[in-house]
């Protein structure tokens, strides 16, 4: 009988959450200079780099501050397919993959509880 | 000791793969990318297989992909009617380019700056790059659906196939024909080879070399089944081929001998491509999977390691929990089915520390 060659693994699959292109891979790293990388080279560098971050600290914290006072409040979700749904905002999970959302109001009816995936949205208002 | 082919399965698309294309060799490996029916192209390390990312945003089957040389950038032609053009290393698409029907085919030239797109509105187009808004220059003269565009001798020339059984040879200045070749049955797929100015083109069971610049035939080979698509070693001394009915061939090129064929796809080939550095072919099938085949069974390469006889000692390390095994007869090995799917071999001898370790 012949011996079947061994693997040392088999090749890695898709992540099901995410599209790739691994940010912290050494290519990233090396060939996308605009974006933040761990190790900064120059004096210069690191004053962008500290720019950057602040702006994007900044933006996070008010997108976070958005979702702390959207907390029962009555927030028109507009979706694809022209999908337009109101709901009153429970919470997000710590991705923003989902929100969950209480007295869905729908085509075929109101729905007590439900959880909205955040990719199917695609812009939601509230009166603050 | 004979050693058996074990290929890789790569899986995670949900279609038939229909076409697949290496980059160059980059400081950083080489690189897969494999056009699918399910719209979905992915990029993969192409030494091992791993998923790198997918490109998303075509809303049809996506018929055609290719790599520039350096891996930077990606372009793809899909049922939606358009061409994309991706930014490889951060998966972003860069641009859009409109066509009047299915696009099936996209080559970029040597320094990346211009983009060769063919398909069902029996045009040829060149975009340039550095200047996408700009019309695309045309090339017309095909009366069927063309299947593939290549650039070649230094993209001052180009190649295309095209359902009216033709594959012709036009200048990119003029626009005009310079040569063409005629067949009695569609050509299933083209292959162009600029080391040695090579043409690999397969229709019904026939693999056929030709000289690209003069379209003098070569040689022409037959397979046992009809093929859809073969490629040939950058060494120029085997060539391998797959098609309807499921299985590999590789041939040796100096003697036309058939020397090996492999079964693992559970449905027609529809491309198969030798890596850069020949170490390996990866062929995509209707099963949705690409498989990665090595081309000197038993060499440590990529994820393949070499074992010889006698020594067993760390090929797999105990993490998994042994699920089955089996004594392999005649030289006694044990083949032990492990959790993570790690086949691995043990000589008796070595087998009570390697179980301790794992139990």
């Amino acid at each position: 009988m012949s011996t079947l060659v061994t693997l040392l693994r088999l090749p890695r699959g898709p992540d099901p959450n995410g599209r790739g292109f691994d940010p912290n891979s050494t290519r990233f790293v090396a060939l996308c200079p605009t974006t933040i990388s761990a190790s900064t080279e120059t004096w210069t560098d690191s004053v962008e780099v500290g720019e950057e971050q602040r702006a994007r600290s900044a933006l996070r914290e008010s997108f976070l501050r958005t979702l702390i006072a959207m907390t029962n409040k009555q927030v028109q979700f507009h979706m694809y397919e022209r999908v337009e749904v109101e709901a009153r905002f429970g919470a997000s999970d710590i991705d923003v993959l989902n929100f969950q959302v209480s007295e869905l109001q729908t085509p075929i009816g109101v729905q007590k509880e439900a959880l909205l995936r955040c990719q199917d949205v695609i812009s939601y208002s509230f009166d603050l | 000791m004979a050693m058996r082919q074990t290929p890789l399965t790569c899986s995670g698309h949900t279609r038939p793969v229909v076409d697949l294309a290496f980059s160059g060799i980059t400081p950083y490996g080489y690189f897969l990318i494999s056009a699918c029916k399910d719209g979905k192209p992915m990029l993969r390390q192409g030494d091992t297989g791993d998923w790198i990312g997918t490109f998303l945003g075509h809303k049809g089957a996506v018929w055609g992909a290719t790599l520039n040389n350096e891996a930077t950038k990606a372009a793809t032609a899909a049922a939606d009617f358009t061409a994309k053009v991706w930014d490889a290393v951060t998966g972003d698409e860069v641009l859009t380019l409109a066509h009047k029907h299915i696009v099936k085919s996209v080559n970029f030239t040597q320094d990346s700056s211009c983009l060769l797109t063919g398909g069902n509105d029996k045009i040829i187009r060149i975009y340039d790059l550095n200047k996408p808004e700009a019309e695309p220059q045309e090339i017309t003269g095909h009366t069927s659906a063309i299947k593939k565009a290549l650039w070649c001798n230094n993209d001052t020339q180009i190649l295309s196939a095209a359902d009216d059984k033709t594959v012709r040879l036009w200048d990119r200045n003029s626009t005009e024909v310079v040569k063409q070749l005629s067949f009695d049955m569609s050509v299933s797929s083209m292959e162009y080879i600029p080391d040695g100015e090579v043409l690999v083109i397969t229709y019904g069971k026939t693999i056929a070399f030709y000289n690209a610049l003069s379209l003098d035939m070569i040689k022409t080979v037959d397979a046992p089944a009809s093929i859809h698509s073969a490629s040939l070693h950058p060494d120029k001394d085997f060539f391998v081929a797959g098609g309807d009915d499921f299985k590999l061939y590789k041939f040796d090129y100096g003697t036309k001998e058939e020397l090996e064929s492999y079964k693992g796809h559970f449905g027609p080939v529809h491309c198969v491509r030798f890596s850069p550095d020949g170490e390996l072919y990866a062929s995509g099938s209707e099963d949705g999977t690409l498989r990665l085949w090595q081309t000197a069974v038993g060499k440590t390469y990529g994820l393949w390691k070499c074992v010889l006889p006698g020594e067993f000692s760390s090929i797999w390390h105990g993490i998994g929990k042994v699920l089955t095994g089996a004594w392999f007869p005649p030289d006694v090995m044990l083949g032990i089915h492990a959790k993570e799917f790690n086949l691995g071999f043990i000589s008796p001898e070595n087998l009570v520390s390697h179980v301790l370790r794992v139990l």
